[in-house]
């Protein structure tokens, strides 16, 4: 019997390719994103372990200080007197080759032994003449084989670099060949001794950081390290700083974890479409089945069988997809990455059996689950009921008002969990909620639309309208399904459009708002090193004395820490046109200025404020070079530019406090009826050799700025516009297998006189109907969904508070794209229709 | 001589190995000793060709106008019930290149340090031994003559109100000494020029402090101990090589109760013969000094000890000086005192017995062998 039972089954699945294939591809596409975000979430996650394990070493603790590094006798201070037997130096910094962007590491190889070992990497019986070279030539460097080759470099060849702007000779004295499993790490990083390291960097007498090996858990050992600390220096666990990093893209990976689980989503909806259509279309089988003897406990895993068979293969497919996807992905989390958070330098796929088993897991369960109505259905009825298709429809038009409910309540908790708490999880949990309710809904939605819509239509298009709107009701089990899938995967890019748009226009006016000066002077640095690099004051001073600059004002982004966390920093000089720049969200301009001026106060940024809960009049503790200090909160700022936050202070108090003095950009605020582009051209004129600069005028600025904030929202296209796909493909197998199954039906509309051109007419309006009704209904689900992405989400993960702003194009573009949607995947069941001769379907009795 | 391949040991071979590897052993195709002691030293460094007068305190100071140079401290130490130990504390200099290193940063430098300390404790059989490494710079180490200052880390040589205080720290060890001179620096060789080989320039600027007063506390094991006894500097800089056909040494540095000290190298040429360069020195308490050439000293082998990790090591010998009618046998306070570390070498306390004119002498020393471990 069980053997006769697939073998039907089989055979129904082979007789049904197209309905097979497509919620194959439904599963395949939702396993494809969640697996492709997982692995690239999980790919930068390493990568930042790799790269940071690189750098760090067996060290066990570290010490650090202010955003000048340490005063280097400290590390002598230490060996001296013994305090830290297992202790390294470590100088290091951002430089760029070319379009590369490297990490130079400065070590000391004598203090190496227990900490690193690139020298071990050394080409058999090479050791001794790179370490050699190493500490007697200046500016030598080593690199893996790997980066010597993507360089084009061979060894003695030498490599000019870019630091902070000026040109660097260094020479590749010798490359290094790590195993395979470290080669990954340092495939960014030049290793050089520590001398060579200050002197390309520019940082004499200075170090970035003491790394140590401390007995585990020797608390003595630790306290006679703190007792020679200077003021402003600390001892941390080196885990603890990488942690700290690392928690400023949590919120990142999270959103895009939600986004991708959107996608299955929109597949398990698919599945579930398509398990019950075939459990529809085969109630005369499955009837005579249960006649026959077969128990519903067969009948149940004969469903859930196949279900898990499309399941299965979906996945698999899914998961070499996802695969290929995240390739793409994880560019583009890593560019994201760069923009916003720190340099990864290390970037490439590391799949994890762990990320794929998750992708795996996900897709075969999400299919058991989508299944699980449909083979409980078909394993429930009584043998002769199943042969009885209106009763099943039946049951699904009593089941609409139960199904209401449970989505009414759905959202009601959705919108409750809302109401505690700053948890993203939770908020993105209220999400999927309110998406649940919806879907639910959608039934009750569609069999009043189609009430309220078949005199509409009727009385525009006739009884084909009528028709149409009744054949949607009719067939409600499925109909609503497919158009609750399509509305989700629509009202997902309403939401995320409209967040998008407003988050997007709400950057725009703050830029024009806060981007004051007429142009702006930095060095050259990859991206997110501007703590680390800093303008020539020699070329500052020339910039001063350039006539037509009626003001400027400095900045310096500086990495200090607070507590366990590291703050961004960035001391300013205003000058008289700034202040206008900044929108207070809190304070008054008349107090707070004066504060700001000449206290000890600061100003924080809103998501500073939101994640640290700080409000104006508060205070905040940072680590200082003169040891741990209180300051002022003056106000609260709107600030898009850092998700992590910001502290505002002015340049005369940081340098009380820090000892650095270097300066990272420059505001010029030019008199007026000078031209800022030809000023532009004259800076870099007077710039020349001695640094290369990065020279913007206000607008190109501002358009630059724009375009960072369109790169990072790359992956939110990408993933809104694969949540489509699925969808589409949802709606296509829906409404194809709606339409063959009415091949009778229409058979006899043909039989009785209808044109072929009229069962166009027909099935067009009725999957336009669908396509019209699951863009309406996206509308409203869609617009809620930017609601909680705006003032939920986005607060919750950044802190940023925006306007919502309607984009009209957005809803039109929702509506065309489900109108599209539809007709598009009704034209293949429709040219199928009209094209079969009606004798040809009838015969099928 | 004795020390200079150690220190040309750091220039070549090992090092970068011993930087790298924590725990994995040399390479197999790494160079044996007879090899690094090969092979001529790079020019432009300065190079020991006649004799110079010794300049005090200055040429305690470090010399780095050469490539190698060490401050080589041992002695043989008793608490007051007379428990015995012996300790070495030697500080290596060897430059990678000669002149000054080119660049700004305080950190650049061509010299390079290394040290050796190591605790003998015959009663428990146990021998210690350590070792440091480090860059002659940014203040981690370094030598300065006045007031006199030889360091590496927290191990160091510092002159304080006419007294020099040797210190040594490891987990659980340390070696904390005053030492007085009880005898002025006696110049080896050829007034202090000490020929390596027949090639000119091949030589080395030597000098001895042969008796020190030691007074002070060594920690083993966590056990502080009150000790006092004599301790010996060697002192030595210059740019040289062992020949081709030379092996290695034998060192003698022999304090005798009759207030006589005695200093003698055998170099080893590959052979198994005695290599003609070989020299030493006899010094008596009033201040005397015989020199000894290598027909002066009869030496014979009277027992070896095989280490477990390779090699075998003479460690008892009878040594005669018929020219001063001097007989005597000298056994180490404990068989295994080979230092395992970058270079495996033996030193180790000694005590001599035996008579001098006919009338018997004892004394204590150290011995270092080296050559032996391949």
């Amino acid at each position: 019997m069980k053997t006769l039972l697939w073998r039907a089954s089989l055979r129904y699945l082979g007789r049904h390719p197209w309905q097979t294939g497509l919620s194959m591809l439904g599963i395949a596409l939702g396993v494809a994103v969640v697996v492709a975000v997982e692995l690239a979430n999980e790919s930068a996650r390493r990568a930042f372990d790799l790269s940071m394990q690189a750098v760090t070493g067996r060290a066990s603790h570290q010490i650090i200080g202010g955003p000048a590094g340490l005063e280097e006798s400290l590390y002598a201070r230490l060996r001296r007197q013994g305090a830290a037997p297992l202790s390294a130096p470590v100088v290091s910094g951002h430089v760029t080759h070319g379009d590369y962007s490297l990490r130079l590491l400065g070590i000391d190889p004598f203090a190496e032994r227990r900490f690193r070992n690139f020298l071990g990497y050394a080409p058999d019986g090479q050791g001794e003449g790179l370490l050699r070279q190493l500490l007697t030539r200046p500016g030598a460097v080593l690199m893996s084989r790997t980066l010597a080759s993507r360089l084009g470099l061979r060894v003695g060849g030498s490599l000019e670099l870019l630091v902070s702007g000026r040109k660097r000779q260094a020479v590749l004295a010798g490359v290094l060949h790590p195993p395979p499993q470290k080669a990954a790490a340092m495939t960014d990083l030049l290793v050089a001794d520590i001398a060579t390291a200050q002197e390309l960097l520019g940082r004499l007498g200075r170090l970035s950081r003491i790394d140590l090996i401390l007995p585990e858990g020797d608390r003595a050992a630790a306290g006679a390290v703190e007792a020679l600390l200077p003021a402003g220096a600390r001892l941390t666990p080196a885990a603890a700083r990488a942690r700290a990093m690392q928690e400023m893209t949590r919120a990142f990976a999270v959103n895009l974890s939600a986004m991708s689980l959107l996608a299955l989503l929109v597949g398990m909806f698919l599945i579930y479409n398509t398990m019950s259509f075939s459990v529809l279309q085969r109630r005369e089988l499955l009837g005579t089945l249960r006649v026959l003897g077969a128990g519903r406990r067969d009948i149940l895993a004969l469903v859930l069988g196949e279900g898990l068979l499309i399941g299965a293969a979906g996945t698999a497919l899914g998961l070499l997809l996802g695969v290929l996807l995240a390739q793409e992905l994880v560019q583009l989390v890593t560019r994201t990455i760069n923009d916003l958070y720190f340099t990864l330098g290390v970037s490439g796929l590391f799949p994890t059996p762990a990320g794929l088993a998750r992708g795996a897991l996900l897709g075969v369960g999400g299919t058991l689950l989508a299944v699980l109505a449909p083979a409980s259905e078909a394993a429930c009825s009584p043998p002769r009921a199943v042969l009885d298709r209106s009763r099943i429809e039946g049951r699904a038009g009593r089941l609409i008002p139960s199904l209401a409910g449970a989505g009414a309540g759905c959202i009601l908790v959705a919108l409750l969990l809302l109401l505690p708490g700053r948890s993203l999880v939770l908020g993105f949990v209220a999400l999927f909620g309110l998406i649940l309710g919806f879907s639910l809904l959608t039934p009750a939605a569609v069999a009043l639309a189609s009430r309220l819509a078949a005199p509409l239509l009727g009385s525009l298009l006739g009884v084909f309208g009528r028709m149409a709107v009744r054949g949607v009701r009719a067939s409600l089990s499925r109909t609503g399904v497919a158009i609750a899938a399509l509305s989700i995967a629509l009202s997902a890019t309403v939401g995320v459009g409209v967040m998008v748009g407003s988050f997007r226009l709400s950057v725009q006016q703050w830029l024009e708002a806060t981007l004051r000066a007429d142009i702006y002077v930095s060095p050259v640095t990859p991206s997110n090193t501007g703590n680390e690099a800093s303008l020539d004051p020699a070329l500052i001073a020339a910039i001063r004395s350039v006539p037509g600059i009626a003001g400027i004002s400095q900045g310096r982004p500086a990495n200090v820490q607070s507590g366990e966390g590291i703050t961004h920093l960035y001391a300013i000089r205003m000058a008289r046109g700034s202040y206008a720049g900044v929108e207070l969200l809190e304070g008054r301009p008349g107090t707070v200025w004066p504060l700001f001026d000449r206290e000890q106060a600061v100003l924080v940024s809103e998501p500073y404020a939101y994640r640290h809960g700080l409000h104006a009049g508060d205070s905040l503790t940072l680590d200082t070079d003169r040891g741990r200090r209180e300051f002022r909160v003056a106000g609260v700022f709107r600030d898009y530019g850092a998700d992590h936050g910001v502290v505002n202070m002015r340049m005369s108090l940081y340098r009380q406090y820090w000892d650095d003095d270097s300066v990272y950009s420059l505001g010029l605020y030019l008199e007026p009826g000078v031209d800022a582009d030809t000023m532009v051209e004259q800076l870099y004129a007077l710039a020349g050799d001695r640094q290369a600069l990065r020279i913007r005028s206000n607008r190109t600025l501002r358009e630059s700025s724009m375009e960072t904030f369109d790169r990072t929202f790359a992956i939110t296209n990408v993933l809104r516009l694969l949540v489509i796909a699925v969808a589409f493909v949802g709606i296509l197998s829906a409404l194809m297998a709606l339409q063959l199954e009415k091949a009778r039906e229409l058979a006899v509309l043909r039989a009785t006189g209808f044109t072929p051109g009229q069962i166009w007419g027909l099935v067009t309006t009725q999957t336009g109907f669908m396509g019209l009704l699951a863009g309406l209904l996206a509308i409203p689900l869609g617009l809620m969904l930017a609601m909680l992405l705006i003032h939920v989400i986005n607060w919750r993960a950044f802190g940023w508070s925006m306007d919502v702003i309607l984009p009209g194009g957005v809803l039109a573009e929702a509506l065309l794209l489900a109108l599209a949607a539809a007709l598009l995947a009704g034209l293949y069941p429709a040219w199928r229709m009209a094209r079969t001769p009606p004798a040809l379907a009838l015969r099928q009795e | 001589m004795r020390p200079l391949a150690l220190a040309v040991l750091l220039a070549a071979g090992l090092l970068a190995w011993w930087l790298f590897s924590p725990r994995t052993p040399p390479p197999s195709d790494a160079p044996g000793i007879g090899d690094i002691l090969g092979g001529a030293p790079e020019e432009g460094f300065e190079r020991a060709l006649a004799p110079r007068p010794f300049r005090f305190p200055a040429d305690h100071g470090a010399h780095p106008g050469f490539r190698n140079e060490w401050w080589y401290f041992t002695g043989n130490l008793q608490t007051d019930r007379g428990r015995r130990f012996g300790f070495q504390l030697v500080f290596f200099r060897n430059a990678l290149a000669p002149g000054k290193a080119d660049g700004q940063s305080p950190w650049r430098t061509h010299q390079t340090w290394m040290a050796h300390f190591a605790l003998t404790d015959p009663g428990a059989g146990r021998f210690h031994a350590f070792e440091r490494l480090s860059r002659g710079a940014a203040g981690l180490a370094g030598a300065r003559p006045d007031p006199l200052e030889i360091w590496l880390d927290d191990w160091f040589l510092k002159e304080k109100d006419g007294r020099w205080r040797l210190y040594a720290k490891e987990k659980g060890f340390s070696l904390s000494l005053s030492l007085s001179p009880r005898r002025r620096p006696v110049p080896q060789g050829e007034a202090g020029l000490s020929r390596k080989s027949a090639a000119p320039g091949n030589a080395s600027y030597y000098y001895s402090v042969p008796r020190l007063r030691a007074q002070g506390r060594i920690t083993l094991d966590g056990r502080a101990h009150r000790v006092s006894g004599l301790a010996w500097l060697d002192r030595e800089w210059g740019t040289s090589a062992l020949a081709d056909d030379q092996a290695g040494w034998d060192w003698f540095a022999l304090q005798l109760d009759n207030g006589a000290d005695l200093m003698f190298y055998r170099l080893r040429r590959k052979d198994g013969g005695p290599d003609p360069h070989s020299a030493g020195s006899w010094m008596t308490a009033d201040g005397r000094v015989t020199r000894l050439g290598a027909n002066d000293v009869r030496l014979k082998v009277l027992e070896y000890w095989s280490s477990p990790r390779g090699g075998r090591y003479p460690v008892r010998w009878r040594l005669r000086i018929p020219s001063l009618d001097v007989d005597l046998k000298v056994a180490p306070v404990m068989d295994n005192q080979e230092l395992d570390l970058l270079v495996r070498y033996w030193e180790g306390a000694v005590d001599v017995a035996g008579v001098q004119a006919g009338k018997p002498v004892r004394g204590r020393g150290y011995l270092e062998l080296a050559g032996y471990g391949d």
